[in-house]
């Protein structure tokens, strides 16, 4: 009689697949990965926190440019050398130069400008009773803390939030229709870097790009090139990320008013609540890698060039991590993998805590009973996910 | 100067490695290790190393 392990199926370009859903969960209590029509998918917390850090496992998105005919052009060109995507010593190098830029002290000191930002836009709303959370508050915020944190006038975030959507097309499966319309943003985007590149090595200040350009390491800096590289990525990164997180944030808090109302009592479990709603409903629900040799691990092989996923909302919510994963700001609780893990874990992830604790914190102490007025709309429930249109009422507190 | 890594914090991403790579290394199962006395020219290097961790599990005195 065979022992085998049955490996549970999942067709994850079906239409209606979910991340939370029953098929998902029986899988994951079934086996810790699952095939796929798109190579394998870790689901249980113990080996996502194991192998999401594993070398034998590239980032894998560096050739998708290239999978999808795209083999030359500004694109392609950013996209290759992005910190994103670069493995080994390039990889190294140029993460060592810009982690301290990005260290909680160095982002502590932006938090009265992120709490004077969550206010005002808060005030501009809060007499009305409703409004639609992704123009009105995600969007602006996200865009506006990245204008803060580059130095770039806050004025001109509408700009920069229409750049950041025009580069995200790029990856999307019809990246080849609208490259003119990607590469036209990202040169608008390099024209911002390589002025405020310029302006700082001409007169340094006491904030981010200056420490940027000011990195040096056992007598190595960074390029102008790769300076450049670096903020779009900044840019690019960090805008629909933290709009798409906060969107998912206040979903969650909805579906559980008495945690909102915990929240407002105790401004101090913000930061927790952020690590509740990341764990539970991530933007990024999953995380991908490519092995690059043959990979095997207990009962998984993966031939070298295969993909292999981590699904960290599935992770983020497997109940042999978390025996009582419902909603619990104020319990500490097993690392989840929503800025990923490993070498390449999330730059940005201090400035996303931060940004996000503060606009948590100052819309609870300011709205209660919030909930869904009209017609809502989201992205599918895979690869970066979010709403598109939240409109909310509430009461003024 | 004294090196300790609060190992219930630490979860092994291994940006430590990056700044101070003769201080700290990730052995082949992935599982960080550490000189807990280094020597004082490092400083920098380790300050650096604790400052970017993102579980903040690095704590560098005298």
């Amino acid at each position: 009689m065979s022992t085998e392990i049955a490996v549970p199926y999942l067709d994850i370009s079906e239409p209606s697949f979910a991340m939370h859903s029953e098929a998902v969960r029986n899988a994951r209590e079934q086996h810790w990965f699952a095939t796929t029509n798109y190579g394998f998918a870790v689901l249980r917390h113990e080996y996502v926190s194991i192998l999401l850090k594993d070398t034998r496992l590239s980032q894998g998105s560096g050739k998708w440019p290239d999978h999808n005919g795209v083999h030359s052009g500004l694109f392609h060109d950013w996209w290759t050398k992005c910190l994103l995507v670069l493995e080994g010593d390039d990889h190294h190098r140029i993460r060592r130069m810009l982690n301290p830029a990005f260290s909680f002290r160095h982002i502590e000191a932006y938090v009265p400008r992120f709490e004077k930002l969550a206010a005002e836009i808060v005030d501009a709303i809060i007499d009305n009773g409703e409004f639609e959370f992704v123009n009105d508050f995600a969007e602006p915020y996200a865009t506006r803390v990245l204008c803060i944190l580059t130095g770039i006038p806050e004025s001109e975030w509408p700009t920069i939030a229409r750049i950041s959507s025009s580069i995200g097309l790029a990856l999307g499966i019809t990246i080849k229709e609208d490259l003119p319309e990607v590469e036209s943003a990202l040169a608008e985007l390099y024209g911002y870097a390589e002025a405020l590149i310029a302006d700082r090595q001409a007169s340094p200040r006491d904030d981010l790009v200056t420490r940027l350009v000011e990195a040096n390491r056992d007598g190595d800096s960074l390029s102008d090139d790769e300076l450049r590289n670096a903020l779009c990525l900044l840019i690019f990164g960090g805008m629909d990320t933290t709009r798409n997180q906060l969107g998912l944030g206040i979903q969650t808090m909805m579906r559980n008013p008495d945690q909102w109302e915990l929240l407002a009592k105790n401004p101090e479990l913000a930061r927790n609540a952020v690590e509740e709603v990341m764990r539970s409903n991530p933007t990024t629900t999953w995380v991908t890698r490519e092995a690059v040799v043959d990979f095997d691990y207990e009962d998984l092989h993966a031939p070298a060039g295969s993909t292999v996923h981590f699904f960290t909302q599935v992770s983020g919510n497997d109940p042999t991590a978390y025996p009582n994963p419902g909603i619990d700001i104020t319990v500490e609780r097993a690392p989840h993998y929503g800025f990923g893990g490993g070498m390449h874990h999330c730059l940005g992830h201090f400035v996303a805590r931060m940004d996000m604790a503060i606009a948590f914190r100052t819309l609870s102490q300011r709205m209660t009973n919030i909930r869904v007025n009209g017609q809502d709309e989201w992205m599918p429930d895979s690869g970066n996910t979010g709403p598109v249109r939240l409109p909310l009422a509430f009461d003024k507190r | 100067m004294h090196v300790s890594v609060d190992r219930a914090k630490c979860d092994n991403h291994g940006q430590c490695t990056f700044s101070a790579p003769t201080v700290f290394r990730l052995d082949d199962k992935g599982v960080l290790e550490y000189d807990e006395n280094p020597d004082d020219s490092l400083r920098a290097d380790v300050d650096e190393a604790a400052d970017v961790c993102p579980m903040q599990a690095i704590l560098v005195t005298d």
